[in-house]
């Protein structure tokens, strides 16, 4: 899944400065790394996205999150954005879209 | 809490009132779509708040009843008399329920009602069509998402968000089920406060993505509270007007301050006539003028219009009705004299009594009716009219009147009148009839009859500073007459003294005063009259009534005094002016006369009893 996704975004010509494992992970690697955008899984092991999500822009009101998520999954995501994520995709990935979502974040 | 608890209560109210209103008018005629518009406006209201509130059970029920309408709106159930009967059963347990979950109290078991009300909604499958309530000062935001838009509800949160950011999102439809729900057309509206323009608006909503077409709606006008004339027509487009919802006890303070000034103006005027002064004099008479203009003002806050109350009688009417078997129409004339609020308040009981007691006692059968000639549905008139500075307020029926014959029969046995009384006149009856106890019901029915009716009508009344007049004509029906204070709280009235002390004597029973020479003292029957002008009036002394010693000084002045169309002297030493009082309380001064109905502060800073002329009448 992360290869995948960092695969579109490396072929764009974005720089994968950092990669979590899970939620608390992420946390703690935004804090080192402060990158221009984060991508999230919505489901992760011990804190899960949304968790996370709320954690680094609570930190970071400026942060970038975009999220990722499953056909299924409107209500997270829905709480997702009100905890603070700026966008969202949705699998399977088609890599126009990862794109269009993540310049519309970073725009 | 308590404030939105407060406000939630007074709200609901309202649109119990209003949803009471409409339900009449469609038994009436079920055939007007835009009374179920008005029943639908308010139970949506009540249910929305009852949900921020968290009072579960009144928003459970509430939205079963605007299931229900639902149906009936999209033609899927019938409005019929069983429709009607169960919508206002619904109306009736959602009152209750809104007692129960603000004050407390056993909860009201309404599965039964529930399951009743979603039978039929459940029936129909109705298409749910977005409702919203226009915001004033929002402008409509509305947007198509792109078709194959994926997680749209999501996406939707995304240009809230945004929105949020230019100003305040008030409202936004669909719902997310809606949205979820594979029909969903990628339509969304929502409702936007903000000072950004259009452009910025819709650039914002764009770069949300997915967006199709964007479009910004003008600002919605502000919305007033509903006009009778828009509760009449089920019509919710009032003119544009601002409105505060104030807690009456605020305004019961600021009359409560207006007259504590009334009183003190009084004292500045007779400290500065001690002085002579005449820039002084200049001062005082602005502070009389303007502070006369505070009163008015402040008074007029509490004047409501009497269609708050009386729209819910056409209900009290038609429940009687059915419970006794019998046809009637209430027709309300006058609805918009206005009332103060609390002595309205205090109305609505002793009206509820007596519009029953013409449903019951009054009307006869519809059987009977024809027999006698008369339309077979009986009519009721309620009517509010303004006579100087009183409100009369009538309750009329067109049914059989009382049974003067069968009346003087019981009051000869029971001692009542003497055994020699050949007839009763109105006021003998009126006086027979407000006897505790008394009922003109041949039989005790569910409405009334339980002979609690008419005395506590009275008391009631009289309590207010009113008079209860009454007529009856054998066949034709029967006149009940209230007539009322503008106000409670401040008083004309006239300062008489006996001995040392002032008693005050409210102007609305006097018609004049005069010396004692221009008359007549006489004992008739053992009691003293006083003749004047051919015309007997009994007469009391002041000092008798107040228990003061000393016999009457050769001065003393003679207060003419009339209530219930019955009149009286009152003798007293002397009359010093007149003064607008403020009564602090009606309540009944124990152990004294029952001529006495309260107490008053005076200009001096003394403290005058305040004699009923009209309790004094009535005792007689």
């Amino acid at each position: 899944m992360r290869t995948m996704l960092g695969d579109i975004l490396s072929q764009a010509g974005f720089e994968i400065v950092g990669e979590a494992e899970t939620g608390a992970q992420a946390v703690q690697r935004y804090e080192e790394l402060k990158p221009d955008l984060v991508t999230m899984d919505i489901v992760m092991p011990d804190m899960g996205g949304i968790d996370a999500v709320r954690a680094i822009t609570q930190r970071d009101p400026a942060a970038r999150v975009l999220m990722c998520s499953a056909m299924g999954q409107q209500a997270l995501v829905v709480e997702a954005i009100q905890a603070g994520a700026r966008d969202f995709v949705v699998k399977p990935f088609q890599p126009s879209r990862v794109l269009e979502a993540v310049q519309r974040v970073l725009g | 809490m308590s404030r939105y608890r407060d406000l939630f209560v007074s709200e609901s109210r309202d649109h119990l009132t209003a949803i009471e209103h409409a339900l009449v008018r469609l038994e009436a005629d079920p055939g007007q779509p835009e009374q179920v518009d008005a029943l639908f406006r308010s139970i949506h209201t009540i249910k929305g708040m009852a949900g921020a509130m968290g009072y579960a059970p009144v928003a459970e029920l509430s939205h079963a009843i605007e299931s229900r309408l639902e149906a009936i709106r999209a033609g899927a159930a019938p409005m019929d008399r069983a429709t009607l009967d169960l919508l206002f059963e619904g109306a009736d347990a959602l009152e209750q329920l809104v007692a129960a979950a603000t004050q407390g109290g056993s909860a009201l078991d309404t599965s039964a009602l529930l399951g009743r009300l979603g039978r039929a909604a459940e029936a129909a499958v109705v298409p749910e069509a977005p409702r919203r309530t226009l915001r004033a000062g929002a402008r409509d935001v509305s947007w198509t998402f792109e078709p194959g838009t994926p997680l749209p509800a999501a996406r939707t949160t995304l240009v809230t968000r945004r929105l949020a950011t230019l100003g305040t999102v008030v409202d936004v439809a669909p719902s997310d089920e809606v949205m979820a729900a594979e029909a969903f057309d990628g339509r969304v509206v929502a409702q936007l406060v903000t000072v950004e323009d259009a452009e910025t608006i819709a650039a914002a909503v764009r770069a949300c993505g997915f967006v199709a077409h964007v479009e910004v709606g003008a600002i919605h006008a502000p919305e007033a509270p509903p006009t009778e004339a828009a509760w009449q027509e089920g019509q919710l487009t009032a003119p544009l007007q601002s409105y505060v919802r104030i807690e009456a006890r605020r305004l019961d303070q600021l009359m409560n301050l207006a007259g504590e000034l009334v009183t003190l103006r009084g004292r500045l005027q007779v400290a500065a006539s001690r002085v002579s002064n005449a820039s002084l004099d200049a001062v005082v008479d602005d502070v009389h003028h303007l502070v006369g203009e505070l009163q008015d003002a402040v008074l007029g806050t509490r004047l409501v219009p009497v269609w708050q109350v009386f729209d819910r009688f056409p209900r009290v009417v038609r429940d009687a009705a059915r419970t006794v078997g019998k046809e009637a129409t209430l027709v309300i004339e006058g609805r918009e004299i206005e009332l103060d609020r609390a002595l309205l308040e205090q109305v609505a009981d002793p009206l509820v009594h007596l519009l029953r007691n013409a449903v019951d006692h009054g009307l006869e059968d519809p059987a009977a009716r024809v027999a006698a000639g008369k339309p077979r549905v009986g009519r009721v008139t309620l009517q509010a009219r303004r006579e100087r500075t009183a409100v009369v307020i009538t309750v009329v029926d067109d049914g059989r009147g009382v049974d003067r014959a069968g009346l003087l029969e019981r009051a000869r046995t029971m001692g009542w009148v003497s055994a020699d009384e050949e007839e009763l006149d109105d006021r003998d009856l009126l006086r027979i009839i407000a006897r505790p106890g008394v009922s003109t019901a041949e039989r005790v029915t569910e409405v009334s009859g339980r002979g609690v009716g008419v005395d506590a009508v009275v008391s009631r009344i009289r309590a207010l500073g009113g008079t209860v007049e009454f007529s009856t004509v054998e066949g034709r029906g029967t006149v009940f007459e209230l007539r009322l204070p503008l106000s409670l709280a401040i008083v004309p009235a006239i300062i008489a003294s006996c001995g040392d002390e002032s008693y005050a004597l409210p102007l609305t029973h006097i018609t004049e005063t005069v010396q004692r020479t221009a008359g007549v003292v006489r004992r008739v029957r053992g009691r003293p009259v006083f003749v004047r002008r051919d015309r007997v009036l009994p007469l009391w002394s002041l000092r008798e009534l107040v228990g003061a010693q000393g016999r009457d000084p050769e001065g003393s002045q003679v207060v003419i005094v009339e209530a219930a169309e019955r009149a009286g002297a009152v003798l007293v030493d002397r009359l010093s002016g007149q003064q607008d009082l403020v009564v602090k309380s009606f309540d009944a001064v124990r152990g004294m006369s029952t001529a006495i109905s309260g107490a008053a502060v005076l200009a001096d800073g003394s403290t005058a009893l305040i004699v009923d002329a009209g309790g004094l009448l009535q005792g007689q």
